[in-house]
């Protein structure tokens, strides 16, 4: 039922008699007599017209608060929960045009439905009106009728209205909960980087006659490219870089447990030392025996599986002995010479018991360097969707001979960067350079 | 994810319509072969004539295909493009699947 409200202006009870009277000639046969409910500021300055209005209004169930000029009318729309105005055209203060224009412009949370009620339905009246954002007319005198369906149109655009803003208070509630669950997983991302960040080598790191400096690069937060060096032995340095296959989270959690692996600590069962039962001390494994172990622990039976580079290098007789398993051949800068490649690939450990894969070595002296990287180098594709290649990786190297390491790899990196820009290509990057120092050979 | 699918001697042929085969679409790349050993086809001939670049998680997809296949099954590929032919010697898998120039010599070896 309506409920009807009086604001500042009394209905005397002789002109709601009236009122009544009219209304049962007029309005009450009507079959869909009960409408919609809304609340409507019916504003008119003349309190017989404002009556029998709010009195049809009520009548059609409405509730109906009253308002005498614009001015007043005003006010209570600033106040909030107004957002039906029926109002007439002509009234001192503030006028139901100028009122409407007022509506408009303020920036309310609501749409405000307005009616605006003309004595002569001039058309110039309409264009102004519709020109203040009046939503709709009404011609005094006022037929019950056609106020009826008037209103009923008026809430219907407000139903609507009112559906669309719950519709985005829920979105705006769901994107506020995705914000919260992406920055959690972000959260846990960048706390994982670092975690891996750790267990990369120092810069500049030097271990038994090697020198490393590195680069990486992850394609997300982090990164499935790994890679270490540690010294193995009395004389022997161990190094590795590794890719798993794929990127993001599963590779990465996979390089982390292999960079957990590779480790000489022996008392961890580690791949790279052998237990000799006859002297009762770990020897270290060749790299083709170490990679054969790491492919005997690491069968995953499905087709997950990782490409690596695993050297060792051995200062008394100073040679460098790699396994090159299913990863990009490393290359070979021997002080004075050309860079050279080394190897013609292998199978990637993880996906056969068997596998086969290339082992070779090297004599090296002081200053010379080897350079480790990840497919995503060779890999990276410009705009024109051109992989930069080996061709290039040794050009490059080729053409900046004297750099220091560190020089080197930055400029590899601005190399690839640039050659990068314009796609969209993703993987991760990595680079280990390796040099033979001054008290590397013993 | 594209493919043609023919016969030729009675051997069903996919011909993968896709320039590369990379992380993104692997995984598409993978189900679809699959579905093919579901329907029972013990041998299947994959054309990748149209295929200039696979990168290591394509490779994973082809050899997650072939272990789904068994040992009952053959999977030989054809027309591979050189840099796809690189992959597969870097890789080795030259050694695990088999290569043919194109779709009759891989459908005569399969006969």
């Amino acid at each position: 039922m309506g409920r009807k409200v009086v604001w500042r202006d009394a209905i005397s009870s002789d002109r709601r008699n009236g009122a009544w009277r009219y209304l049962s000639l007029c309005s009450l046969s009507s079959p869909d007599f009960v409408c919609r409910y809304v609340k409507i500021l019916l504003v008119d300055d003349d309190p017989i017209a404002r009556s029998i209005h709010s009195m049809l209004l009520h009548l059609q169930g409405h509730e109906v608060i009253e308002a005498a000029d614009g001015e007043l009318a005003w006010r209570l729309v600033e106040e909030g929960e107004i957002s039906f105005v029926v109002s007439d055209w002509m009234m001192p203060n503030l006028a139901g045009v100028d009122l409407c224009r007022r509506i408009r412009s303020a920036e309310f949370d609501r749409y405000v439905y307005v009616i605006l009620c003309t004595s002569k339905g001039a058309k110039s009246d309409l264009i102004e009106g519709m020109d203040a954002g009046a939503d709709d007319f009404l011609v005094k005198p006022i037929s019950p009728e056609e106020l009826r369906v008037k209103v009923r149109a008026g809430g219907r655009v407000l139903s609507l209205q009112q559906g669309l803003a719950d519709r985005n208070r829920e979105l705006a509630t769901i994107n506020s909960q995705l914000q919260a669950a992406h920055k959690l997983v972000e959260d846990d991302l960048k706390a994982a980087a670092w975690m891996q960040q750790r267990l990369l080598p120092q810069p500049a790191l030097h271990a038994r006659g090697l020198r490393c400096e590195w680069r990486l690069e992850p394609s997300g937060y982090i990164a499935g490219d790994i890679f270490n060096l540690f010294p193995l032995g009395e004389s022997e340095t161990g190094f590795y870089l590794l890719d798993v296959c794929g990127h993001g989270v599963p590779a990465a959690m996979m390089s982390v447990t292999l960079s957990m692996v590779l480790t000489p600590d022996a008392t961890h069962g580690s791949p790279l030392k052998r237990y000799n039962s006859a002297t009762g001390h770990f020897d270290i494994r060749s790299p083709e025996d170490a990679v054969h172990e790491l492919n005997r622990r690491f069968q995953f039976k499905d087709d997950r599986y990782f490409t690596m580079i695993y050297g060792v290098f051995d200062a008394y007789s100073s040679t460098l002995r790699f396994a090159q398993a299913g990863h990009p051949s490393p290359i070979l800068m021997k002080r004075g010479e050309k860079p050279a490649v080394l190897g013609e690939g292998g199978m990637p450990v993880g996906l056969w018991p068997k596998i086969e894969f290339d082992c070779f070595e090297v004599d090296v002296n002081p200053g010379d360097r080897l350079l480790l990287y990840s497919d995503g180098v060779t890999e990276s594709l410009n705009g024109d969707g051109e992989t930069y290649g080996e061709g290039r990786l040794l050009a490059y190297l080729t053409q900046h001979p004297l750099h220091s390491m560190d020089d080197m790899l930055e400029g590899l990196m601005e190399e690839i960067g640039s050659w990068r820009a314009g796609s969209d290509f993703t993987d991760d990057l990595s680079l280990l350079a390796i040099e033979v120092t001054e008290d590397g050979i013993v | 994810m594209q493919f043609e699918e023919s016969t030729v001697n009675g051997i069903v042929v996919v011909k993968v319509l896709e320039a590369r085969i990379v992380a993104d679409i692997a995984p598409q790349f993978k189900a679809r072969l699959i579905e093919y050993v579901n329907k029972g086809n013990r041998k299947i001939i994959l054309d990748l004539s149209a295929v200039a670049f696979i990168d290591s998680s394509g490779l994973g997809a082809l050899i997650g295909s072939l272990k789904a296949m068994g040992n009952d099954g053959e999977l030989a590929l054809c027309g591979a493009t050189d840099a796809v032919v690189n992959m597969f010697k870097l890789t080795r898998m030259n050694k695990v699947f088999r290569l043919f120039a194109n779709q009759e010599e891989a459908a005569a070896a399969l006969a």
